[in-house]
């Protein structure tokens, strides 16, 4: 036994060899970078190309201006608001498409066909979102969108149903074109990893919830969710990191709108940080604010999804019985 | 016996039915996503869609005739040298930041499933909580570092951050966890193999689902990232395709269809090994 746990000790040591390279890249271009957007923002440091952060205080202003500032500004809780509308008003109906499509499209008893081509379809526009192919196709969405919108509208004041315009003003407005070219855009992400999620589950237990009469609805809640939890839990994130960085597409319709229905926190931080008044330390205390957001919902979707609870009470008494031990000897 | 029947009939027709409604769902989705591509298309060689903010906070689209279509002759003229070397700079940092990415993720989520050390639990809660906190909140800091260090105008920057990616780390490592074997590992050391060797012929091949599906995503991601990059490439000579528009005064139109190219071939080379083969989550050690 002490021979074995002696030739395992003598391999654990590539453990820390391999993690090398990766520790030392996140601490130059991750954590530095961090640390130092922390430091700035309790800096004055305005003007483009500026790198002599001053210390407020030091300087005889107080500590907490830049965030003082941000919190005064009305602009701010306009994006505030408008990221939370966005991330959850795109993300709710895009997973309930994608999971639905999943399950439908690797269901054994329906055989969907040419499940490639779908994929690629769904998949295509996230595909193409480089650059100037971004802004063009995104563009082209979103006119395709607003046509769509316009003709209904139409055709619904024509009809009579006692709908006039405007009623029909929010499925007009910028907020609600850009919710849903985000949802087309985003939706491959989440189809294709759902499918990766359920295809790794074994065909045994779809099989016995099958000859147990579980109906499609109860299989899916019971059986395929908790099995794909930790591909869940990547999906999650991955929705709640685009989706509260949102840029791409609200920063089509012009950064300054008057009204700020476009702007999100991602806009106005780039706002204050690159266009126009450089001014790198109220950014700085804009990207801390998106940080504690950031942190809260990883927080959220840490408890609800990945942590084991059983897994938990099992290392927790694990612990106590050892602490007894101890106390024993 | 009979109402055995009939419920068997009901099931079936229940199937068919969702099978039409899946068939209707999936080809109205795709219409909608590929519609645009089309137009696009059209965008190039006829109209131009412009989308314009109005007073009240609304905005209209406007579809504006170009004074003449363009020709194939002067599509191919759009291709100058300029474009080229934004390409080729694009490719450049794309493929190497890829690589890199994915092969230093592979390796420490293998670190972390093959080997017994002591920081190995908060190591990968250490991934976890950093996978939820993007790049993009310490963009600051990342630009001012570029500013002090004289590191603007290097695509380096660009390339090296993409071995940290904790991510992708997070994605192998569940990969890992279903499917990797001690005895493999083992047996490979009593025939005498090193372990950089043992990672690199024999943890690597059989990583591959999971290699394909985040190559495609990363390929993806670092193909379209243009925010940072518009920031700190400011010399014409190293940027890369996707931000020379925001500063170039000639708008190059053409290169769209050249922006295209790669992913597509990146995606259809790929996603044969993708999502089937990607077994996660199921097992539990």
């Amino acid at each position: 036994m002490r021979n074995k746990n002696h030739i395992e000790r003598h391999y654990t040591k590539w453990g820390y060899i391999f993690i090398i390279p990766f520790v030392v890249v996140f601490l130059i271009f991750n954590f530095w970078p961090l640390a130092s957007t922390f430091y700035y923002a309790f800096c004055y440091l305005k003007h483009a190309g500026n790198t002599n952060p001053e210390f407020l205080p030091s300087i005889g202003k107080p500590l907490f201006k830049n965030f003082t500032e941000v919190f005064k500004a009305k602009s701010f809780y306009s994006a505030l608001q408008n990221t939370f509308l966005f991330f959850l008003a795109s993300t709710i109906p895009e997973w309930i498409l994608a999971f639905w499509l999943a399950v439908m499209m690797t269901d054994r008893r329906m055989h969907i066909k040419a499940r490639f081509i779908w994929k690629l379809a769904f998949f295509f526009p996230k595909l193409m979102s480089g650059g100037i192919l971004g802004v063009s196709i995104t563009s082209t969405i979103v006119g395709f969108v607003a046509n769509a919108a316009g003709l209904s509208a139409a055709a619904m004041s024509m009809n009579g149903f006692g709908l006039t315009e405007k009623d029909m003003e929010f499925v007009l407005s910028v907020k609600f074109i850009i919710i849903v070219a985000s949802i087309l855009l985003h939706f491959g992400i989440t189809f294709i990893y759902a499918v990766a999620g359920i295809t790794g589950i074994p065909v045994e237990t779809f099989e016995a919830a099958e000859i147990d009469g579980a109906n499609r609805l109860q299989t899916f809640f019971k059986i395929t969710l908790p099995s794909m939890r930790p591909m869940l839990f990547f999906i999650t994130v991955v929705s709640v990191v685009d989706g509260l960085g949102m840029y791409d597409i609200p920063s089509l319709f012009g950064a300054y709108d008057t009204t700020r229905s476009n702007l999100t926190l991602m806009m106005y931080m780039n706002n204050q940080a690159f266009q126009g008044s450089y001014a790198y330390d109220k950014a700085s205390a804009v990207s801390l604010v998106m940080l504690a957001i950031y942190i809260v919902a990883a927080l959220i979707v840490y408890f609800l999804l990945l942590r084991d609870k059983d897994e938990a009470k099992f290392k927790k008494a694990i612990r106590q019985e050892r602490r007894e031990l101890k106390r024993g000897i | 016996m009979s109402t055995n029947e009939v419920s068997l009939t009901a099931e079936k027709k229940k199937t068919i039915g969702l099978k039409i409604v899946t068939y209707i769902v999936s080809v109205l989705l795709a219409l909608m996503v590929l519609l645009p591509f089309i137009s696009m298309i059209r965008e190039i060689f006829g109209d131009e869609v412009v989308i314009l903010p109005t007073a009240s906070g609304n905005f209209t689209v406007v579809t504006k005739p170009r004074e003449t279509m363009m020709t194939w002759k002067e599509f191919t003229q759009l291709f100058n040298k300029p474009t080229w070397t934004a390409f080729g700079n694009l490719v450049l940092v794309t493929v190497t930041s890829t690589i890199l990415n994915i092969y230093f993720s592979a390796i420490t989520a293998y670190a972390i499933t093959a080997y017994e050390w002591k920081l190995r639990e908060a190591f990968e809660k250490f991934i976890i909580v950093t996978m939820m906190i993007p790049g993009t909140v310490a963009s600051i800091g990342f630009v001012q570092m570029c500013y002090k260090f004289h590191l603007a105008n290097n695509l380096v920057m660009l390339i090296i951050p993409a071995i940290a990616t904790p991510m992708t780390v997070f994605f192998m490592r569940m990969y890992l966890k279903a499917t990797f074997s001690k005895e493999v590992v083992e047996s490979a050391r009593i025939d005498g193999a090193g372990e950089f060797r043992i990672f690199n012929q024999i943890m690597l091949p059989l990583m591959k689902p999971a290699i394909a599906t985040q190559t495609i995503f990363c390929f993806v991601a670092s193909w379209s990232n243009s925010w940072v990059p518009s920031i700190i490439l400011i010399d014409d000579k190293v940027k890369t395709l996707n931000v020379l528009n925001y500063t170039s005064a000639t708008y190059v139109r053409g290169a769209e269809l050249l922006m295209c190219i790669p992913p597509v071939l990146v995606y259809l080379f790929l996603s044969k090994h993708i999502v089937e083969g990607v077994a996660l989550g199921s097992v539990k050690a």
